[in-house]
């Protein structure tokens, strides 16, 4: 075996290599922002026929409380999110579940905490980077910024407690029904969004906390915090 | 390597950088569609969530 072939094949390997990794970023950085996107139209798209054919729930007034929501299935949409501070066109699918499949398609609702309005806290991950990058403007959010949801029958206005608080990965307490170091000091309806930081590592997670201000049904129109 | 396949492929040069051309984007197609689905998630970006609830690791 000659050395020049031995050259040859070595360089050949080597350049081979190197494209393969520019492409994983091409895959990374842009691919899968393109296949979240249409993962997450075709999403919004469903809910959006559902309620659309879904037999139309009258209007009850003068309730505080939303009517109890249908048990949430895996791995499925049944929100959307709307959050003004990222963006007038932000808008997201809220899927049941944390699994990384379903993170692929949406933000996603961790099972083990409460529904979307009900007492407790309804806590939901996003991905920071990759896949749409949903929660990139992440540390932008201030206390008093509304997170917006709707189920279809109501609207949901939460406002931001407070800048976005930094905790290691084990920290479940984050997500608990009264979160720690939330500041709440009693039972109430939270809201908790959760994503990695530093925007591409996953050394630690950033934490939103938000309290119910609002809720409307859908036939008032559009809650205030999402007309501008 | 690159060269032993090309002296394997058929045809005249026209054909062989068709072939090759073709073989290229066969080899994209299934990086995009499986190998990189499978390696993104052995990479950090994908935790996003706080443990202990049947997380997405």
């Amino acid at each position: 075996m000659s050395v020049r072939l031995v050259v040859r094949t070595f360089s050949e390997l080597c350049i081979t290599v190197g494209t393969l990794m520019v492409l994983f970023v091409a895959y990374v950085l842009f691919w899968t922002g393109i296949k979240a996107g249409g993962a997450t139209d075709g999403q919004i798209d469903r809910l959006q026929d559902e309620w659309s054919q879904g037999p139309f729930a009258a209007p009850v007034p003068e309730r505080t409380v939303p009517p109890a929501p249908k048990a949430y299935e895996d791995g499925k949409p049944f929100a959307v999110m709307y959050i003004p501070r990222f963006g007038g066109s932000w808008d997201w699918p809220v899927l049941e579940g944390t699994r990384a499949g379903t993170l692929k398609k949406g933000l996603g609702h961790y099972a083990s905490t409460a529904a979307l309005g009900r007492s407790g806290n309804f806590s939901v991950a996003g991905h920071r980077r990759t896949y749409g990058d949903p929660f990139k403007d992440f540390p932008k959010l201030r206390a008093g910024d509304a997170v917006v949801l709707t189920d279809g029958t109501t609207w949901f206005t939460y406002r931001i407690e407070k800048e976005p608080y930094r905790t290691v990965p084990s920290d479940i307490g984050v997500i608990d029904p009264v979160p720690r170091r939330s500041g709440f000091d009693g039972p109430g309806r939270y809201l908790t969004l959760t994503t990695c930081d530093p925007e591409w590592g996953s050394s630690h997670r950033l934490i939103a906390w938000a309290h119910l201000d609002a809720t409307q049904p859908v036939t008032d129109g559009k809650p205030e915090a999402l007309r501008s | 390597m690159y060269g032993w396949i090309w002296r394997h492929l058929p045809g005249n040069a026209w054909a062989r950088a068709f072939i090759s051309l073709v073989l290229a984007l066969a080899v994209v197609y299934v990086l995009f569609q499986y190998v990189f689905p499978w390696a993104e998630p052995l990479l950090p970006f994908n935790d996003v969530t706080v443990d202990g609830a049947g997380a997405a690791r």
